[in-house]
């Protein structure tokens, strides 16, 4: 069964901003790596993953974050979470994501780079 | 109608006039023109079948003329041949055996070809000295009837079909379902056996110390990506690991393969911790990087230096994104062992490890747990989970336990979370076994 | 097996006699023969008995894949040979079952010492060089008017299918029945029969044969009897000034005459 999952796009000046709301598990964090190659990122732009309205997020949807760092790496662009909800960031920083990923209180901030 | 005991009915008289004239009508008809003309086919054939006599109705049917019928044709001569073969073969046998016959369906055919079915009905009429002199042959239109059999016929026909297909139709899924049942216990019992592969059967004992594991299985389809292992690494050293691979399935599974024997590899040859996990990593960043499907895993790596004069055993930790370790003490606490910073195993260039390190004392435990345990749903809510500090709080509880004692009270609190325990889980604790009971302790 | 029994084999006749076998065609029963047994009865032992599928033999031993050949209707014949343990008996087939005798002489050589075929045909349908009178679509026919019959025949015919025909009180619901049986056994035996071809079995036949035809028959015309006549070595033919494909029917005295006196040349 598919967990709900909404993922928005919006193209900012500083680059692309996915605002991911629902819950990112084992049944749908593909739809997280498939939406990146559609993703217009050039070099010097930030890919910013707005996680506000994140319920849940497994290591599946761990493994879908790093899948869009690395993205954002090869094309020279950076990757940033904004607004990571507690029960998260507690998973992000038992696996060490919190030194990989600059964080951010919300997408605002994070795109004013 | 019967009437008897009733009054006379006004208007009998009437009726009964109207009946007188309806039979004297009837009586006008002559005999021969009944015959001619009556609503069936009357014919009359010698002993051969020679047509001797045949009625205008009949005649009427046939299309054709009386004078080329009577004395030329024979009554098969009127049938199909089917029917032809029907006569000889039954119908006239019957008849010659029985002096009578009725009611067969035959079809005879007209001048034109075209074929209509008739009932026919014949009895053998016999001379005076008993000797069979004619046959007297009746037939019914049979058009409609025949219709209607036509129709219950197609109808058996159509069911019976049906019914064969129907049966043919459940045959296939009963042979289709025996064959999924078939396949999903072949592939099953290939994943028990490769599940088997991942873990090892049995744990090599370490002197002077006491070890105990679990594996709990998810789900018997998904081959699960946690494991664990406990192995020498010279004479007097043991090392052991556990760890969770991202993901499930057979992609998971090379990845616990992998990493399983690559950290047996390493420890063997340089039994640093950190080196351990260093080389895992590196080996995980060649295997999968590029492959557009980066694996990765949490593991703690550890080795355990029991020292048989103290009956103390020096343990050394390194975690990649692993949840920390728990030390259950003898004196009735517990501890967790951070590991901050400890980055996931292959997931990222220039990973660092964080390291700790402990010794235990008689009586004190080290549990190794994947988040399984920590993550299992204890409400209704998806992120109402079991959590670090109820851990803690239960592993406070049985602090002083044996190895195997506390992994028999986790399973037992595993299984108490029923559907709320969606994750593979792994369990591993190695302990220093507490001197007997004296009188004297308290 | 019983024999007996599956066949519903009667016996008649002098038991001392030489035994005569009288086997019906393709319709009817043993019953058709009610005429010609006592002719018969007083030098010989009649037997007679019903192929299964056919009159009140038992149904349940019918299957389609034996009884889809000639041969299977054969196996019949050898089999009450057997039960019996007769030997050196004259064979009388009507129609088809003139054929079925030609295989089980061939088959059982001991037990089957003469031939009288009545109203014989080696293959009923037209082939290039031979008149049999029918194409493979009128046996199609002949199908449809069997179903047809069968819908109107099949209240009475319910006991006899379910075996139990033996009550009494059926006897005049019975009527029509004994040429009548179950619709799927029928429709194999008309398709064996009328689908048969035996003409090159006749060469073989080494025993007296009597061909006995009618002068006026639908299913076996003449140019039929003089290709059976011709073809089996050393065969009588009589023609009987008879109509219709039952002569031992429609002309009981002259077949019965005919027959006698094959027989008494037989000794």
């Amino acid at each position: 069964m598919m967990s709900p999952l909404n993922i928005t796009v919006t193209d900012t000046t500083a680059g692309p901003v996915l605002e991911i709301t629902g819950e990112l598990d084992y049944s749908n964090a593909t739809r997280l790596r498939d939406l990146l190659p559609t993703l217009t990122l050039e070099s010097g732009r930030r890919l910013v993953l707005d996680l506000a309205g994140l319920t849940f997020c497994d290591s599946s949807g761990i493994t879908a974050l790093i899948a869009a760092r690395t993205h954002a790496q090869a094309a020279g662009a950076d990757a940033a979470l904004a607004a990571v909800p507690a029960n998260t960031l507690r998973i992000l920083r038992i696996v060490g994501l919190d030194q990989v990923f600059a964080l951010y209180p919300d997408s605002e901030a994070a795109s004013r780079v | 109608m019967c009437r008897t005991g009733q009054q006379p009915d006004p208007h009998d008289s009437g009726r009964g006039a109207w009946t007188d004239a309806a039979f004297a009508a009837l009586l006008e008809d002559s005999a021969e023109e009944l015959y001619d003309s009556a609503p069936c086919g009357y014919l009359s054939t010698l002993m051969d079948g020679t047509i001797a006599k045949i009625n205008a109705t009949l005649l009427g049917w046939l299309g054709r003329d009386r004078a080329e019928v009577v004395g030329r044709m024979r009554f098969t001569d009127l049938l199909t041949v089917g029917g032809k073969l029907y006569h000889e073969t039954h119908y006239a046998p019957l008849l010659r055996m029985q002096g009578e016959i009725s009611g067969i369906a035959l079809e005879v055919k007209r001048s034109d070809g075209v074929r209509m079915p008739v009932l026919v009905s014949s009895a053998v009429k016999h001379g005076s000295t008993g000797e069979p002199v004619l046959i007297r042959t009746t037939l019914f239109d049979a058009r409609d009837r025949r219709a209607y059999e036509e129709e219950l016929l197609r109808g058996r026909k159509e069911a019976e079909k049906a019914r064969k297909q129907a049966e043919e139709a459940r045959r296939q899924a009963e042979e289709a379902r025996r064959q999924a049942e078939a396949d999903r216990a072949r592939l099953q019992e290939a994943l028990a056996v490769l599940q088997q592969s991942l873990l090892p059967a049995d744990l090599p004992p370490i002197p002077g110390m006491s070890t105990a594991a679990h594996y709990h299985t998810a789900s018997p389809d998904r081959l699960g990506g946690d494991f664990y292992d406990v192995f020498p690494l010279d004479g007097k050293r043991f090392a052991f690991f556990l760890g969770d691979v991202c993901g499930k399935g057979p992609q998971a599974a090379a990845v616990t393969s992998l990493t399983r024997y690559t950290l047996r590899a390493a420890a063997l040859h340089e039994s640093d911790p950190v080196t351990a996990l260093t080389t895992l990593d590196t080996v995980l960043h060649e295997r999968y990087t590029g492959t557009g499907d980066p694996r990765y895993c949490t593991a703690i790596f550890g080795t355990v230096d029991p020292d048989p004069v103290s009956g103390h055993a020096t343990v050394r930790l390194a975690s990649g994104g692993h949840p920390p370790a728990l030390v259950l003490r003898a004196d009735g606490t517990a501890d967790y062992l951070p590991t901050p910073g400890g980055f996931l195993v292959g997931a990222l260039p220039g990973a660092r490890f964080a390291t700790t390190g402990t010794v235990l004392g008689p009586g004190d435990t080290l549990l190794l747990y994947t988040d399984g345990l920590t993550e299992a749903r204890t409400g209704t809510s998806r992120d109402s989970l079991y959590g670090d500090d109820a851990l803690l709080a239960f592993a406070t509880t049985h602090a002083g336990d044996a190895p195997d004692a506390l992994v028999h009270a986790l399973t037992d609190l595993l299984a108490g979370f029923g559907d709320g325990l969606d994750d593979d889980t792994a369990l591993l604790a190695l302990g220093v076994p507490a001197p007997a009971p004296t009188p004297s302790r308290t | 097996m019983d024999v007996r029994r599956r066949n519903n084999i009667t016996e008649t006749g002098n038991p001392h006699g030489r035994p005569v076998v009288l086997a019906h065609g393709f319709g009817c029963d043993q019953n058709m023969w009610r005429l010609t047994v006592p002719a018969l009865a007083e030098d010989h032992r009649v037997v007679l008995f019903d192929y299964v599928g056919s009159g009140r033999s038992d149904l349940s031993a019918f299957t389609e894949d034996r009884y889809s050949s000639l041969h299977g209707y054969a196996q019949d014949v050898v089999e009450v040979c057997e039960a019996l343990d007769l030997r050196d008996a004259v064979f009388v087939g009507h129609s088809v079952s003139a054929m079925t005798g030609v295989l089980a002489a061939d088959l059982a050589p001991e037990r089957i010492g003469a031939l009288v075929m009545v109203a014989p045909s080696p293959r009923y349908i037209d082939d290039e060089g031979y008149r049999g009178g029918f194409s493979a679509e009128d046996i199609d026919e002949l199908l449809e008017s069997l179903e047809a019959n069968y819908l109107g025949w099949s209240a009475a015919m319910a006991p006899v299918i379910m075996g139990n025909a033996e009550r009494p009180e059926l006897g005049e619901e019975l009527k029509n029945s004994f040429c009548a049986t179950d619709p799927d056994m029928a429709r194999v035996f008309a398709r064996t029969t009328f689908l048969s071809d035996c003409r090159q079995d006749l060469k073989s036949v080494r025993v007296p044969t009597l061909v006995l035809e009618c002068t006026q028959d639908a299913i076996a015309p003449r140019e039929v009897g003089a290709f059976v006549h011709q073809a089996v070595p050393g065969s009588v033919l009589v023609t009987l000034d008879a109509t219709g494909h039952c002569p031992h029917l429609s002309a009981p005295e002259a077949t019965n005459r005919a027959i006698t006196a094959f027989l008494a040349g037989l000794r």
